[in-house]
């Protein structure tokens, strides 16, 4: 397992794009440090490695096809009517390439 | 004694037989929302439901929600209407569409009064960190005291007499818990039981549509409509609806009820252990066996980090849609990231950061087998150990809460060190994904505590059932702030 700095926390907040204070690490940098010690303790569980992971509580399984029946999508202005800045129906934003 | 004190039952019947209409209900509810003064509200719905109570004319004798005024949690879409989660993010969010249940409530004629505020993106469990600030215990007219969270605002509606419905999300014990601090019937069904359909996904493993109602009547009721397969929403079960309020009143004698011995060792307070030992007296009385048994320490203290891990997972990939430039606030930028990060920036607060990198960190390849995978495998050996208890029991009681409603600042959503058992038992139900509903079983110093009842997969007619059984027996019956103080 990767090794909790601020580096790699700075890193992890960047790659889902947003900032945060120094305090507010520090912060973080604590809660890292309680959960990580209490998934150690998990890890010492009789038969929790062997255990199958639980993704869901149980399956619900869909096996038929729903009929094919012609319904009215919703249009472009209702898809885009949160948007602050759109242009010719597409929403603008700065430019990628000059 | 107004009308709109009654429960959704007895409401019902005073509409069916004329005492009272629609419009004058959705009058008083409507001045009680603006008196109130708990912060439960993000969006008061004043024309919008006068304009509906002014078209319900004529009562419909078999449907028990026609005209009844209702809260909505602020994390379901409402068409047209402002759907904030209480995030800054999603502060002039208007949906285009209805989330499913709030699609069959107007069906069925119930009156929305408010949008009600929650902790932001409805992960928290305090009610304090909404984007509008704390929102505040109806019983405690000091304001020190916690709601709850996250369903704060429906838990404070509700609790205020100012409908006798709210809809909940629960991903981890949010309305539950908070019925516990407010006196109410809090209740989640069986996962994949109601539809998902527009409620903001959180931890879609962990999610549940839930209710606060305050009788356990209304509750059942209220499943009856909500339930049911959606084709909008393919986790939705296919199982027959049933009708939730028919076999309520039957006898629980000889029903099995589990008690977990850590979670009653690990009270520290002696008043709630006196009062959840007065309430299982109560069930015996009613004929119920009851059986102390044990769980595994190991395990009790393995579901709070389990929570963090795979629910902060699951959000920050849920959340990743919010970026300022579909719907939100937009900032200026000189590049499409830089627009990004000031919207996420300035649009989560510190907390929901704090708990998006920790998701993020389990996720990364190289430590998911320490921490993802890991709290995967310990949900699946804390699940099979509460499945095992419900092989020979019919249902597993416990305090909804350790205490009753915490001081505010005796609480944060800071990642605490030591381990709270009974704080934090009711994740069992979303683990296992069970129907699990709290009602009060006392008061403390005139502070509700409930207790908590959990059933089978898809067995919500016992959970009810042994749920009134209890009601009957401890008399709190309707309970509201307005009437305790």
């Amino acid at each position: 397992m990767k090794e909790i700095t601020k580096e790699v926390l700075e890193d992890a907040a960047s790659r889902l794009m947003f900032e945060m204070s120094d305090e507010q690490y520090d912060t973080l940098e604590n809660e890292f440090k309680i959960i990580i010690k209490q998934m150690k303790l998990i890890g010492e569980i009789e038969g929790v490695d062997e255990a199958e992971a639980m993704t869901f509580p149980f399956d619900v399984t869909t096996d038929y096809l729903r009929e094919d029946v012609a319904e009215t999508p919703l249009s472009k202005e209702e898809v885009l009517s949160n948007a602050k800045d759109v242009c010719d129906g597409q929403i603008k934003l700065p430019k990628v390439v000059g | 004694m107004s009308y709109l004190d009654l429960t959704i039952k007895e409401m019902h019947e005073a509409l069916v037989n004329k005492k009272v209409t629609p419009l004058e209900l959705t009058k008083e509810a409507i001045a009680r929302a603006k008196s109130d003064n708990n912060n439960a509200f993000e969006t008061i719905l004043e024309d919008e439901a006068l304009a509906i109570a002014k078209e319900l004319k004529e009562p419909e004798v078999d449907n028990l929600f026609w005209g009844i005024p209702i809260g909505i949690k602020d994390n379901f879409s409402t068409k047209g209407i402002l759907t904030t989660g209480s995030s800054e993010i999603l502060k002039d969010y208007v949906p285009v569409f209805n989330a499913t249940v709030v699609e069959k409530l107007l069906k069925a004629h119930a009156i929305p009064i408010a949008k009600t505020t929650l902790d932001e993106l409805a992960m928290g469990g305090t009610g304090t960190t909404g984007h509008k600030g704390m929102t505040f215990n109806p019983y405690d007219e000091k304001h020190e005291l916690l709601v709850g969270g996250s369903s704060c605002g429906s838990a404070a509606m509700v609790a205020n007499s100012i409908a006798p419905f709210a809809l909940g999300s629960d991903t981890g014990d949010s309305v539950r818990k908070p019925a516990s601090y407010a006196g109410l019937v809090g209740f989640k069904p069986t996962w994949g039981r109601i539809s998902r359909f527009g409620l903001f996904p959180f931890a879609p493993s962990l999610d549940h549509v839930g209710f606060f109602t305050r009788s356990v009547e209304d509750s059942a009721i209220a499943l009856s409509l909500l339930a049911g397969r959606d084709l909008n929403d393919a986790t939705s079960s296919i199982k027959p609806v049933e009708d939730y309020a028919s076999n309520i009143n039957d006898s629980i004698k000889g029903k099995r009820i589990a008690v977990i011995k850590e979670v009653i060792d690990s009270l520290n307070d002696e008043q709630i252990k006196k009062a959840f030992l007065a309430s299982i007296e109560a069930l015996e009385k009613q004929g119920a066996i009851i059986d102390y048994v044990s769980f595994s320490l190991k395990l009790l203290e393995a579901i709070y980090p389990t929570y963090m891990v795979i629910s902060c997972a699951e959000a920050t990939s849920n959340n990743a849609n919010l970026d300022g430039v579909k719907f939100g606030p937009r900032y200026e930028g000189n590049t499409y990231q830089e627009v990004m990060i000031k919207a996420r920036t300035n649009g989560f607060s510190e907390l929901i950061r704090r708990r998006f990198i920790i998701g993020s960190f389990a996720l990364m390849r190289e430590n998911q087998n320490d921490l993802f995978l890991r709290a995967q495998k310990a949900r699946r050996l804390i699940v099979n150990r509460v499945n095992e208890i419900l092989s020979n029991h019919d249902i597993i009681y416990v305090p909804a809460a350790p205490t009753t409603a915490p001081k505010i600042n005796a609480s944060s959503d800071r990642l605490s060190d030591n381990y709270l058992i009974a704080d934090n038992i009711l994740v069992l139900g979303n683990f296992a994904g069970l129907p699990s509903i709290t009602l009060p079983i006392a008061l403390i110093n005139n502070m509700p505590l409930g207790g908590n009842l959990m059933g089978r997969a898809f067995e919500e007619k016992l959970v009810f059932n042994v749920a009134k059984a209890l009601e009957n027996e401890m008399g709190l019956y309707n309970l509201s702030a307005r009437k305790v103080k």
